[in-house]
C-alpha cells in the first residue's frame, strides 16, 4: 500500500492469535461449567428423588461443587486474559493512531481541526477502553453461554426445545427493531449532549462578554433549549429501552409457563421425566438474561463500534510524505532553488505556479503580499511540509524529496512568532523534551539569542515550570524560548512566520534582537508583516495570485511602480499618522 | 459537609416527586410480579404435574403468563420513569447551576479554570443522574429481598436457612469490591488524563513540533503514556478477576445445600418437588438484589460528594450585584467618565489561588488614579504591559469593584446603578475576542437578539465587515465558530467592533481592537471607528500610533497612574518616554 510496503491495520490479527486460541478455549471451559449445574439438578431428581435413591443427590451437589469450583477459576483466568489481550490490542492502536497523526503532513493539521483529532485518541479510544473494561468479558461469554445452553436444551428435549425455539422470531424481530432504533436515538443524543456542553462551554469562556453586554437571561435561555433537547434526546433512546426490555422479559416469563405447562402434561404422559423440566426452567436464566445483559451493553458495543469505524478511517488517510528508500543527507550549506514548482493542496486550485527563484546561502529574504498569495506556502516548501505538484525545491542541489529527514530536520527549522510552550520547564521547553541535552547546552542556547537576562529573571530560571499556552510567562519570554529553540538546532536555513497581531514595543526588541543574532551566517526567510522587516532584508519578494512579481531590495523596490511601492505606501500611511 | 450534598439532592428530587413516585410504585408493582413467578412455578409442579390434575396445570400455566406480562409491562415502565426523574434531575441541576455561574462576578471567573466549572456541569452532574436512576430500582430491591426472605422462612425455615446461609458474604463482598475497583478504575482515568494531555498537547503545539522534527520524542512520551495506562487498565481486570468469580460462586453453595438438604427431604415426603424448584429459583432471584446495594453506596457516596461541590458553586455569591435601591442613568445622559482617587487590587481575590503570574502581587494595578473623560469625547490610553490600561476599560463596567475612590458616569457613582443599566450604557471590544457558536447574526446583536436585520446590517456596515459576510455562502446566516466557518483574528475582531456598535452604547470602549487586523486593511477599519466615535465617549486602548490618533485626547499610563495627558502631537514633543514607547514600534533598527 505505502512506499515502505506497510500496510496499516488497526488491529493486526495475527500478532494476537496465540492469545485468542488461548482465550476460546478458556471461554469454552467456562461456560460448559456453568450448564453443568441445572443438568446435574434433573439427575438428582429423575435418578435420585423420583427413584428414591440417596447416592444421586449426593453425586449431583458434589458435581455440582467441582464444576463451579473449576467454573470460578476459569471464569477468573477468563477475566484476566481478556482484558489484557483486550488492553494490548488498545494499546497497539493508541500508538499506531498517534505515530499516524505524527506522519501527517501540516496541512492535514489545518483542515481537521485539532479537537477532532484530540477526540479520536480520547474520546474514541475511551470508548473503546469502556468496552474492554467493562462489557467484553460479558459479550464474550454471553455469546458463548446461549449457544450452549441452547445445544445442552436440544440434546435434553428436542420438543421443548422446540418450544423455547417459538419465542425467538419473537426475540430477534424485538432486538433488530432495537438495534436500529437505538442507533439512531443514541446518535442522537451524542450530538444533543455535545450541543449542551458547546453551550455551556462557550457561555463559561465567553462570560465576560456575556455580562459585558448584560446578556445573561439571552444567554441562560439558548442553554435551557440545548438542556431541554437533551434530556428528550436522552428520553426518546430510553423509551425505545423502555418497550424492548419488557418484551424480553415477558418472554422469558411466558417461556417458562410453555415449559411447565408442555413440560407438565409431557411429564404426566411420562414422554419425558420430571427432572427434565425443572432443569429446563433452571435454564431459562441461561437462556435470557445474556440476551438482556447484550441489550443493556448495547449502548457500550454502539459506541465502541462507531469509534473503531472512525479509527480505521483515520488510518486509511495516506500520509503524503515519506522518506525514500535510500535517502540522502542535506549539505551543511547551500542554496534554496526553486525551479518551475507548482502547488496547490489539491489538484484543481493551485496556490503556487510555476515559482523559479534562488535563495543564497546566508541571505536573509522577507517575503511580502497580501494574505492568501502564498507567501507562506512558499515557506512550507523551503521546510517540505509539503511536496510540490511539479517541479522541484532543492537545497544545496539535492531535491528534497531525497533528503533524509533528519539531515532535513537540522538543517532547515521553522519558526512561528506564535510562541507555543509545552508543559514541563523552560529548559525541557527548549530542548523540545530531548532529555539527551545538557544543561549547558540549553544555556548556550540562550546566550546566542541572548535570552539569558530573560529568563534568569523568573524566578527558578531554566528549571522553572511553566504550563502548556505559557499562562506564567510574558510574551517576550515565550518568544525567547521559541528562538533558543532555533539555536540549539543551529541550522542553516531558518523560516520565520512573523506574528500578524502586535507586540507590545518592548517585547517586540527583545525578539527583533535576538532573531538578528540568530540569524548571522544563516539564511533567513521571513514571512513578513511589517515595514521594518522588509526594510531589513537583503532581498524582498513580492509574492502575489501565487506568482512571485517583484524581487529587489527594499531601496530598489520603492521606486518601482508595482505592488511593493503600494503596500509600502500603505503602511507608511499607517506609520505617518502617528 | 456531606449534608449540603445530599441536601442538594434531596430537594431537586422533590421538585419532581410525582414522577420520583410513580418510578418507585412501578418498581413495587414489577417487584410483585417478579416474586409471584416461582410460587406459580411451585404450584403448577405440585398440583398440576405431580397431582395428576391437567386443568390445574393449565391454570396455573395461564397465570405464569399473565404475571409474566404484567412483569414485563412493570419493567419498561418502571424503567422509562426512572430515567426521567434523573434527566429531569440533573437538567434542572444544570440550568441551575449555569444560570448561577453566569452571574458570578469576574474575579471567581479569572480564578476558576473553565475546564473545572465544565467539569462540575458535565461529570459532576451525570455522578448525580447515575445515582437518582438506580433510587426505584433499588427500593424495589431491598422490597424483593424482604419478600423472599419472607416466603422461603414461611415456606420452609430450615431450607430457607441453608439456602440464605451464604448470602449475607455477598453484600460484603461486593461492598469490598466497588471500594477497591473504584479507585483502580479512577487511576486508570487519571492515566487516561494524561495521555489526552500529551495528545492535545501535541496537536496544538504540532507546528512547533514539525518545525522542529521532534516526532519521535512526542511518539516516546505517548508510549510510555500508553504503558501506564495498560498497567493500571490490568490492575483494574485483576480486581474484577478476582472478585467476579468469587460472587458468582457464593449463590452456588446456596444452590448446593438445597439440593441436598431439599433432596432429601423430598425423598422423606416433608417437601414437594415443586416446593424445592421455588427455592432454587428464588436462591437465583435474591443474587441481584443482594448485589445492588455495594453498587448503590458507592454511586452515593460519589454523587453526594459530586453534589457537595455543586453546592459549593451554588453557595457562592456574587460579589458584583445590583445596588439595594439602583439609580438609573439620565436617558439622555451625556457619557461624562470620571475616575477619582480609584485604588484597585486584582490580588485581593487572586492571591488566595495563586493566580496573576509571576508579576509582583501585591502591588495596586491602579493607584490613586484621576481621570476624566468629557462626554462625547475620546481618550487614548498608551502606556507600557502592565501599566494598567485595560483594568480602566474593565472597571467603568463595574467587572469589579475599586478598592477605594470613585468611579462617576455623569456624576453618578456607578456603584448606585443597576447592572442592566450601566453595562447596557457601556459598549466594549475585547482584546481578546470571544465569539459564539453561531450565525453571524446572532453575534452582531448580541446585546438586542430581537434587533432587526437592517440594524444588524448596517452595525456590520459600521464596523466594514458587511462586505464580507454578504460574500459568504449564508451571509448573515452564516454559523460561525468552532462548528461552523473560521474567521481570521481580523474578521472576528471587526465582528465584535459590529456587536459593541449594535449595543448603542454612549460609552465605546475599544481594548486593542485593531491589533490583529491585516495593515492593508488598517485604513479601512480606523474610518470605520473614527465613525463609531462621533457623539459617543470613548475610551482606546492601542499600541499602534495610527489608532492612538483616532483619539482626541492621549493618557500616558504607567504603573496606574496618569503619567501626562495631551494630545498625540504634545506628548510625542514633551514627554521622552512617550516618544521612547512609541519610537521602539515605528523604527525597529
Amino acid at each position: 500500500m505505502t512506499d515502505s510496503g506497510r500496510t496499516r491495520v488497526l488491529v493486526p490479527l495475527s500478532e494476537y492469535k496465540g492469545r485468542l486460541l488461548v482465550l476460546l478455549a478458556l471461554v469454552i471451559g467456562w461456560s460448559a461449567t456453568l450448564i453443568v449445574g441445572p443438568a446435574l439438578v434433573a439427575y438428582a431428581i429423575d435418578q435420585g428423588i423420583r427413584k428414591h435413591h440417596g447416592g444421586p443427590i449426593f453425586i449431583a451437589t458434589a458435581g455440582y461443587v467441582a464444576s463451579a469450583l473449576v467454573g470460578a477459576s476459569l471464569f477468573r483466568l477468563v477475566i484476566r486474559k481478556v482484558t489484557d489481550t483486550g488492553e494490548r490490542v488498545l494499546q497497539g492502536i493508541r500508538i499506531s493512531i498517534f505515530q499516524h497523526i505524527l506522519s501527517m503532513p501540516l496541512g492535514f493539521f489545518d483542515s481537521e481541526r485539532t479537537g477532532r483529532l484530540v477526540s479520536r485518541m480520547t474520546t474514541d479510544m475511551d470508548a473503546l477502553e469502556n468496552l474492554v473494561q467493562q462489557g467484553l468479558v460479558q459479550l464474550v461469554s454471553n455469546a458463548f453461554l446461549l449457544t450452549i445452553t441452547l445445544i445442552v436444551l436440544a440434546v435434553m428435549s428436542p420438543i421443548l426445545f422446540g418450544l423455547c425455539l417459538l419465542t425467538i422470531p419473537v426475540l430477534l424481530t424485538a432486538s433488530i427493531w432495537f438495534k436500529r432504533r437505538s442507533a439512531v436515538a443514541y446518535l442522537s443524543v451524542r450530538d444533543a449532549i455535545g450541543r449542551t456542553m458547546t453551550s455551556l462551554q462557550e457561555g463559561l469562556s465567553g462570560v465576560r462578554v456575556v455580562q459585558a453586554f448584560a446578556s445573561e437571561d439571552y444567554v441562560v435561555r439558548g442553554f435551557k433549549g440545548h438542556n431541554r433537547a437533551q434530556v428528550l434526546a436522552n428520553m426518546r433512546a430510553v423509551s425505545i429501552s423502555a418497550r424492548y426490555f419488557p418484551v424480553i422479559e415477558a418472554s422469558s416469563v411466558a417461556t417458562t409457563a410453555g415449559i411447565v405447562g408442555l413440560g407438565g402434561y409431557l411429564a404426566h404422559r411420562h414422554m419425558i421425566p420430571l427432572g427434565t423440566v425443572v432443569a429446563f426452567v433452571l435454564y431459562m436464566g441461561n437462556l435470557f438474561s445474556p440476551i438482556q445483559q447484550t441489550s443493556q451493553q448495547f449502548d457500550l458495543l454502539q459506541s465502541a463500534g462507531a469509534a473503531f469505524t472512525k479509527l480505521k478511517n483515520l488510518l486509511s488517510i495516506e500520509p503524503p510524505l515519506v522518506e525514500v528508500a535510500k535517502p540522502t543527507d542535506l549539505p551543511r550549506h547551500g542554496a534554496v532553488v526553486f525551479s518551475d514548482v507548482s502547488f496547490g493542496y489539491s489538484l484543481d486550485s493551485p496556490v503556487l505556479t510555476d515559482i523559479n527563484l534562488e535563495i543564497r546561502p546566508g541571505e536573509h529574504v522577507a517575503l511580502v503580499g497580501p494574505t492568501g498569495a502564498g507567501k507562506s506556502s512558499i515557506a512550507k516548501l523551503i521546510a517540505r511540509f509539503y511536496d510540490p505538484l511539479s517541479g522541484e525545491v532543492s537545497f544545496g542541489g539535492i531535491d528534497l524529496r531525497q533528503a533524509s529527514f533528519e539531515s532535513l530536520r537540522k538543517t532547515i527549522v521553522v519558526v512561528s512568532q506564535e510562541a507555543f510552550v509545552f508543559d514541563g520547564t523552560i529548559s525541557s521547553n527548549i530542548r523540545m523534551g530531548n532529555n539527551d541535552i545538557p544543561d549547558d547546552q540549553v544555556k548556550r542556547a540562550l546566550e546566542a539569542v541572548g535570552g539569558t537576562q530573560v529568563i534568569l529573571g523568573i524566578t527558578g530560571g531554566i528549571h522553572a515550570v511553566v504550563s502548556e499556552g505559557g499562562a506564567t510567562l510574558s510574551a517576550g519570554e515565550k518568544q525567547i524560548i521559541s528562538l533558543a529553540r532555533v539555536a540549539l538546532v543551529e541550522p542553516s536555513v531558518i523560516i520565520l512566520d512573523e506574528a500578524t497581531s502586535n507586540l507590545d514595543p518592548m517585547t517586540e526588541s527583545i525578539v527583533e534582537g535576538a532573531v538578528s543574532r540568530l540569524a548571522q551566517g544563516r539564511t533567513l526567510v521571513t514571512i513578513a508583516h511589517r515595514l521594518s522587516t522588509a526594510q531589513r532584508a537583503d532581498r524582498v519578494i513580492v509574492v502575489d495570485h501565487g506568482q512571485v512579481v517583484q524581487v529587489g531590495s527594499h531601496d530598489e523596490l520603492v521606486k518601482i511602480p508595482g505592488h511593493y511601492q503600494d503596500l509600502n505606501s500603505a503602511w507608511l500611511r499607517g506609520r505617518d499618522s502617528a | 459537609m456531606e449534608r449540603g450534598g445530599w441536601a442538594l439532592i434531596f430537594w431537586q428530587i422533590r421538585a419532581r416527586k410525582w414522577i420520583m413516585i410513580l418510578a418507585i410504585v412501578s418498581g413495587i408493582c414489577w417487584m410483585s410480579a417478579a416474586v409471584s413467578v416461582p410460587l406459580l412455578v411451585q404450584g403448577a409442579i405440585d398440583r398440576g404435574i405431580l397431582g395428576h390434575h391437567q386443568g390445574a396445570l393449565v391454570k396455573w400455566t395461564m397465570a405464569i403468563l399473565a404475571v409474566g406480562l404484567a412483569q414485563g409491562a412493570f419493567v419498561g415502565l418502571r424503567r422509562y420513569l426512572a430515567f426521567l426523574v434523573s434527566y429531569k434531575v440533573e437538567a434542572d441541576l444544570r440550568n441551575r447551576l449555569f444560570g448561577h455561574l453566569q452571574r458570578l462576578h469576574f474575579a471567581f471567573h479569572d480564578r476558576t479554570q473553565t475546564g473545572q466549572l465544565m467539569s462540575r456541569a458535565a461529570s459532576d452532574l451525570t455522578q448525580i443522574q447515575n445515582f437518582v436512576v438506580l433510587i426505584p430500582l433499588t427500593l424495589a430491591n431491598i422490597l424483593i429481598l424482604v419478600s423472599v426472605v419472607s416466603v422461603l422462612f414461611i415456606e420452609n425455615w430450615f431450607l430457607a436457612i441453608l439456602a440464605l446461609m451464604v448470602l449475607p458474604l455477598i453484600p460484603i463482598l461486593a461492598r469490598r469490591f466497588s471500594g477497591r475497583v473504584f479507585p483502580a478504575s479512577l487511576s486508570l482515568q487519571r492515566e487516561l488524563g494524561h495521555l489526552a494531555e500529551i495528545v492535545e498537547e501535541t496537536l496544538s503545539g504540532i507546528r512547533v513540533i514539525k518545525g522542529f522534527g521532534t516526532e519521535n520524542l512526542q511518539d516516546a512520551k505517548l508510549r510510555g503514556s500508553s504503558q501506564k495506562v495498560y498497567q493500571s487498565a490490568l490492575e483494574a481486570g485483576r480486581i474484577r478477576a478476582f472478585f467476579t468469580p468469587l460472587l458468582t460462586f457464593l449463590p452456588i453453595i446456596g444452590l448446593v445445600l438445597v439440593v441436598y438438604a431439599g433432596g432429601h427431604e423430598v425423598l422423606n415426603g416433608t417437601i414437594l418437588l415443586g416446593q424445592l424448584t421455588a427455592f432454587l429459583l428464588y436462591v437465583n432471584l435474591l443474587v441481584a438484589p443482594l448485589q445492588l446495594p455495594a453498587w448503590v453506596i458507592g454511586q452515593g457516596q460519589r454523587a453526594v460528594a459530586s453534589a457537595q461541590r455543586v453546592m459549593e458553586l451554588l453557595r457562592t455569591d456574587s460579589m458584583i450585584v445590583d445596588p439595594p435601591n439602583p439609580q438609573r442613568l439620565p436617558r439622555e445622559s451625556a457619557g461624562e467618565i470620571e475616575f477619582s482617587g480609584v485604588t484597585f487590587f486584582y490580588d485581593r481575590e487572586l492571591a488566595r489561588n495563586g493566580g496573576g503570574g509571576h508579576q509582583e502581587s501585591s502591588k495596586p494595578v491602579l493607584d490613586n488614579f484621576n481621570l476624566r473623560v468629557e462626554a462625547g469625547s475620546s481618550i487614548a490610553l498608551v502606556g507600557p504591559t502592565g501599566c494598567g490600561k485595560s483594568t480602566v476599560a474593565r472597571l467603568i463596567s463595574r467587572f469589579y469593584d475599586v478598592a477605594s475612590g470613585t468611579i462617576t458616569i455623569d456624576g453618578l457613582d456607578i456603584t448606585q446603578v443597576a447592572l442592566k443599566d450601566l453595562r447596557s450604557s457601556v459598549g466594549i471590544v475585547f482584546e481578546d475576542t470571544f465569539l459564539f457558536s453561531d450565525t453571524v447574526r446572532a453575534n452582531i446583536a448580541f446585546a438586542d437578539p430581537r434587533a432587526p436585520l437592517d440594524l444588524v446590517i448596517s452595525a456590520a456596515s459600521q464596523a466594514g465587515i458587511d462586505e464580507f459576510i454578504r460574500s459568504l455562502d449564508d451571509g448573515y446566516d452564516t454559523v460561525i465558530g468552532e462548528r461552523g466557518f473560521s474567521l481570521s483574528g481580523g474578521q472576528r475582531q471587526r465582528l465584535a467592533l459590529a456587536r459593541a456598535i449594535l449595543s448603542n452604547p454612549r460609552i465605546l470602549i475599544l481594548d486593542d481592537a485593531t491589533s490583529a487586523v491585516d495593515p492593508s486593511k488598517e485604513q479601512e477599519i480606523l474610518r470605520a471607528m473614527s465613525q463609531v466615535m462621533e457623539g459617543r465617549t470613548t475610551i482606546i486602548i492601542a499600541h499602534r500610533p495610527s489608532t492612538i490618533a483616532l483619539a482626541e485626547q492621549v493618557a500616558f499610563m504607567d504603573k496606574g497612574r496618569v503619567l501626562a495627558q495631551g494630545t498625540h502631537q504634545q506628548l510625542l514633543e514633551d514627554v521622552a518616554q512617550y516618544r521612547d514607547l512609541l519610537i521602539s514600534r515605528v523604527e525597529t533598527k
